[in-house]
């Protein structure tokens, strides 16, 4: 998995224009442009659900998918138990996907065949207050591992370049100051929060 | 009402292109990569793509101040609800939206504000201007 902070208007842009504004206003009339690569479609659908934002996605209907096992998402947990029955069942989508390519059938039918693992590359744009609410739920603990990674990358992306505008940015435990997901709390805040003072700020902290 | 750009992302008509590349296969990073270095081509690109094919129009922003009263203010709101605006001063609004908003707004409206946030682009996605300025003529 790759992120990458393509495109941004500097805060300082704006604020040299109309002077003093504040950060949760000016956020929305900002825009980061990410380069999203090599997550799983199931990191994909995760992350088109958070709607105020503009995606442009591989399509699979236009891009015919080529040696399938060497571009699928591998979990850990599957990594360290039977590995080969998660091999053996790419194998044969692999397989059924390519004779079904053979027999003429569209790459926009074929395709259902592939499974989710698939890798899949995106560019993301999502405004400064977009981002703020997609720190606060998917650098969650609560949240899938690939989506959390790629929310801590995106993090990264942005402090590198805005470290006092996203300072406060991360989960909503270490926005907020305390956890909103009541009974489903990891129980883990001070850890969180130790995690997210200095995310992307040199030494990464406790992970 | 007067009206300025005042900030916007940059290479906009690269992350067009590359946004378009995307969706046929490129590696986003690359794809914008390639084509900041080659305007021209990324411009080529952008010059074949259908309007009504809009998201790729999305992926920037475009940020301007405003002068105008609140009534100009909704009348653009109520137009298109994808703009976003600050109040800053009386009579003063930050302005800010993407280039499928401004596309939508200049291709569907005759008036002196769709003139504005069209002459606004010119410099920063040149063959966007052209190619609407070509239609409104």
């Amino acid at each position: 998995m790759r992120v990458k902070l393509l495109a941004y208007i500097p805060s300082k842009d704006l604020l040299n224009e109309v002077g003093e504004i504040p950060d949760a206003e000016l956020l929305s009339h900002l825009a980061y442009i990410f380069a999203v690569e090599g997550i799983s479609r199931v990191c994909s659908h995760q992350l088109v659900r958070h709607r105020v934002a503009s995606y442009s996605q591989q399509s699979q209907r236009y891009v015919e998918v080529e040696r399938l096992k060497e571009y699928v998402v591998i979990p850990k947990t599957i990594e360290g138990r039977r590995r080969e029955i998660f091999d053996a069942l790419i194998e044969e989508a692999s397989k059924a996907y390519r004779q079904l390519i053979k027999l003429g059938v569209p790459r926009e039918d074929a395709r259902f065949v592939l499974p989710n693992a698939t890798e899949t590359h995106l560019m993301v744009t999502m405004d400064g207050r977009s981002l703020l609410h997609f720190f606060g739920l998917r650098c969650c603990l609560r949240a899938q591992w690939e989506i959390r990674e790629v929310a801590d990358e995106m993090l990264r992306e942005v402090r590198r370049v805005e470290p006092q505008l996203f300072r406060r940015a991360g989960p909503y435990c270490y926005q907020l100051g305390y956890c909103p997901e009541g009974r489903f709390t990891c129980g883990r805040m001070e850890k969180v929060k130790r995690r997210y003072s200095s995310l992307g700020y040199g030494a990464d902290g406790v992970e | 009402m007067r009206l300025r750009l005042i900030a916007s992302t940059p290479d906009i008509e690269a992350l067009i292109a590359a946004a378009i590349l995307t969706t046929t296969g490129r590696r986003p990073s690359e794809a914008y990569e390639a084509l900041k270095r080659e305007p021209r081509r990324a411009g080529r690109i952008v010059e074949r793509l259908e309007f009504h094919h809009g998201s790729v129009f999305e992926h920037n922003r475009l940020c301007w101040l405003l002068e105008a009263d609140e009534k100009a203010i909704l009348e653009l709101l109520l137009r298109n609800r994808f703009f976003h605006v600050s109040r800053i001063g009386e009579g003063r609004w930050l302005l800010s939206a993407n280039l499928r908003t401004v596309i939508e707004y200049v291709r569907r409206h005759r008036d002196p504000m769709a003139e504005h946030l069209l002459e606004s682009i010119r410099e920063v996605a040149p063959t966007v201007y052209r190619r609407l300025r070509g239609e409104s003529k």
